[in-house]
């Protein structure tokens, strides 16, 4: 039985890894494009290539990247709610 | 032809998750419960309908189990139902249930007569269908004020709420994916093409030139 539960564990583990790889390279882009269409609509000085660098590198620090890790949060602690609600509550 | 194919196929689609979702997402009934028990259920050609064998309760075998039931009844006073009471173990359908023997201990207190009425809402998943001996699995047996409490499945707005979403996700995910990756890809590919098509005409061009000359004709 508890063969089980660190079974779907583990298999939890690995789909939410592919998905929040999936969400990382989706974030990524959204950015990007985004970058590349305030740099195209004019109005910012300096190459283009720079901008969007340094608009990524931005993106590579701040708080929207971090929250992708919720990916991982959420499912677990809805896990968690449902065992307690199912078996406790 | 294919239109009619075509919408076949997509409302076949549509049909099964329906039919899925309705198979796993709970439900409540408000019923008095009239009798539980254990009875030893044959399980055949149906096993997708029953818990699977390494859930961990101990007794669980592809040919015949023990199972606990539990008999209620429906405020019209005729309509019955029989839940099973299975843990639902490790993995489908979601509701990590392993406290069955204390569910049925919960429900047997609930037990009640016509006389003497206690009201619950049993909170089940699964279908009751006669044809292949299957019961819905109950989860959860609460007490409720009398029999015509209405309950709004708030709980099952919030989980399709969330479905929806992650497919309206995944459909943007992928359009992003084709419009920043296999679109340029394609575009690229197609100029690489042309380039060596216009090539290949010049030097066509060159090499039908050329026999020309041999047919006495002056070159352009």
């Amino acid at each position: 039985m508890i063969l089980g539960w660190l079974r779907l564990l583990a298999i939890s583990l690995v789909i939410l890894t592919v998905v929040y790889v999936l969400v990382s390279i989706y974030s990524r882009s959204v950015r990007r494009e985004r970058l590349e269409e305030t740099f195209d609509a004019g109005g910012v000085a300096g190459d283009r290539d720079t901008y969007i660098a340094e608009g990524m590198k931005a993106y590579e620090q701040g708080l929207r990247k971090k929250l992708i890790w919720l990916v991982y949060v959420i499912p677990l602690v809805v896990m968690t709610a449902t065992v307690w609600w199912v078996n406790w509550d | 032809m294919w239109r009619w194919i075509k919408w076949g196929f997509r409302i076949a689609v549509f049909a099964l998750v329906a039919m899925f979702l309705h198979y796993t997402l709970p439900q409540r009934d408000v019923v008095q419960v009239i009798n539980t028990y254990n009875r030893v259920q044959p399980i055949g050609a149906n096993w997708m309908f029953y818990s699977s064998e390494d859930t961990g309760t101990g007794a669980e075998t592809s040919t015949t189990r023990d199972i606990r039931f539990i008999d209620v009844v429906f405020p019209d006073g005729t309509t019955t139902m029989t839940y099973r009471n299975e843990d639902t173990g490790w993995f489908w359908p979601p509701y990590f249930k392993w406290d069955s023997s204390t569910l049925q201990a919960e429900a047997t207190n609930y037990k009640t007569t016509e006389t003497t009425p206690r009201w619950v809402a049993v909170t089940h998943y699964g279908w009751r269908m006669p044809i292949i001996s299957i019961f819905p699995n109950a989860v959860k047996v609460v007490p409720v004020a009398g029999p015509d409490v209405r309950l709004f499945p708030w709980l099952n707005l919030v989980i399709l709420t969330v479905l929806a979403f992650l497919v309206f996700m995944a459909w943007m995910m992928i359009r992003q994916f084709r419009e920043r990756m296999i679109d340029p890809a394609v575009e690229r590919v197609a100029q690489t093409m042309d380039a060596v098509d216009q090539r290949a005409d010049a030097a066509r061009g060159r090499f039908t030139r050329w026999l020309d000359t041999w047919r006495g004709k002056p070159r352009p």
